[in-house]
């Protein structure tokens, strides 16, 4: 019983917590004149609310460069990035806005392509998680549409960027392996249904916006078939990617 | 000699004797000295900081969801249609968003006027998708219902590419669209799209751009 009652209490101490972490919402001072509130995340978007110099507002999260707030007397309302970062903590440091993430350090990269391969379009989406500034693991999976097969492919690969501190174009190379599966679309049906590849590529990535960025990518594969002859294949595609 | 030996036991005897009155008594307290022996030791005070948290702002950048609606496959009449799509907004103008939905095309005109030609077998009038794009919210805006409601909204374009798998094909298509997000709340949204995936098709013996338009209603989640 007294076990029982141990654990009731745990739990409902757990679930307290729980409730409490679920509602720490970061309390912010106005510091500037007033601090305006609009009602939409956009520049557009009417002003509706002005809060004054000394009073609190509670930040619930954020979209975008919006941050939503709600203000003492409740009333709920976007505030600019710039606006909030205006403000301070009621110990008087300054707010913690996080920055944007930095181009040349950033960890997570994630994105899409266009591109050819073997002379057939190619639809490429990739996730990239950098090593180090300069190495990076990529992750691509990809489609190419040719007028006889289709072929998925997966490749998993290390990419170097040379220069990683150039940040509107620095030149990448890198090396790695994959999978294709092919699947006829008309007949004769290929004399392999998948192949292991290996590839060699050349690049350059540059940052545009923000957290944008583009990526140029060129790789030739080499694909070990069962068959008579080596077969080597060539790649492009040019990318979109966001970062984080 | 004995008897020496017996006295000087005696002697002993009586002084361990007396030592055992004197048993509970300290011995002379040690003289302070008013030189210290050692160097002064600071005190570190034993005080553990407290760790003020500043709770994190969370991030609502992404948008999960549903749709549903009708697909006109060219040749090939018009179909329900449904899918899930997700989007990322990175910018408050820009997002990018990936979309995956089915449909199953009808009979061609072809096919309905002369019954005993198949253009495309049972299993290849699924039509499936994935899109892969890019969005610009170009008119944002509110909605007003009343007097007393207002909603926020954005008509956006958007521009892709991705797979039709229609006639057990894979094809690359493209796609165009253009779509209006109502916010219902600030964190759910209601979508009217109308898209056109692009593509080229055979089925008929020349080869053409066939426009497959879809109009949809959805429903999204902020996360």
């Amino acid at each position: 019983m007294p076990r029982l009652l141990a654990l009731i209490l745990l739990l409902q101490a757990f679930l307290i917590g729980a409730v409490e972490a679920k509602q720490a919402h970061l309390e912010l001072v106005v510091t500037r004149p007033y601090l305006e509130m609009h009602t939409g995340p956009g520049r557009g978007f009417p002003v509706f609310y002005v809060v004054g110099r000394g009073e609190i507002v509670t930040v619930l999260y954020s979209r975008t460069d919006w941050y939503r707030v709600r203000a003492a007397r409740g009333e709920e309302g976007w505030v600019r990035r710039d606006d909030l970062a205006a403000t301070t903590l009621e110990s008087g440091d300054p707010a913690p806005i996080p920055p944007y993430p930095d181009f040349s350090a950033h960890r997570w990269e994630l994105g899409a392509a266009y591109g050819v391969y073997n002379r057939e379009n190619l639809v490429s989406g990739y996730l990239d998680f950098g090593l180090t500034d300069s190495l990076d693991v990529e992750l691509a999976l990809q489609q190419a549409f040719g007028t006889i097969d289709t072929r998925d492919i997966a490749t998993l690969g290390l990419r170097n960027t040379i220069v990683p501190e150039w940040k509107w174009i620095s030149p990448t190379a890198g090396i790695g392996f994959g999978y294709q599966s092919i699947t006829d679309n008309a007949p004769p049906a290929p004399l392999e249904a998948h192949n292991q590849l290996a590839y060699a590529s050349l690049g350059a990535r540059g940052f545009i916006t923000r957290r944008f960025m583009w990526r140029f990518d060129w790789r030739a594969y080499y694909v070990f078939n069962q068959l008579n002859k080596s077969e080597v294949l060539e790649e492009w595609k040019f990318g979109l990617a966001v970062f984080f | 000699m004995e008897i020496r030996l017996s006295s000087v036991l005696l002697a002993a005897l009586l002084l361990s004797g007396c030592g055992w009155f004197h048993r509970g008594d300290k011995g002379p307290a040690p003289i302070p000295s008013d030189e210290p022996q050692q160097e002064p030791t600071i005190i570190e005070p034993q005080v553990t900081r407290r760790v003020v948290k500043t709770p994190k702002i969370k991030s609502k950048d992404f948008e999960l969801g549903a749709y549903f609606g009708a697909l006109s496959v060219e040749d090939f009449g018009t179909n329900p249609l449904y899918g899930v799509r997700g989007a990322y907004h990175v910018t408050e103008d820009i997002f990018l968003e990936g979309f995956l939905a089915r449909s199953k095309a009808g009979l061609s005109s072809l096919e309905t006027t002369f019954p005993d030609i198949t253009v495309v077998s049972e299993s290849g009038r699924r039509f499936t998708y994935y899109d892969l794009d890019v969005g610009y919210n170009v008119l944002p805006g509110e909605i007003f219902l009343g007097r007393g409601h207002a909603f926020n909204s954005q008509l956006y374009v958007t521009a892709g590419m991705g797979d039709v798998k229609f006639a057990d094909k894979d094809q690359f298509a493209l796609n165009f669209g253009v779509g209006e997000r109502l916010l219902i709340t600030h964190w759910l949204a209601a979508h009217l799209d109308v898209r056109d995936h692009v593509f080229e098709s055979d089925l008929f013996g020349a080869t053409k751009n066939v426009h497959n338009i879809e109009a949809t209603l959805g429903l999204t989640v902020f996360y």
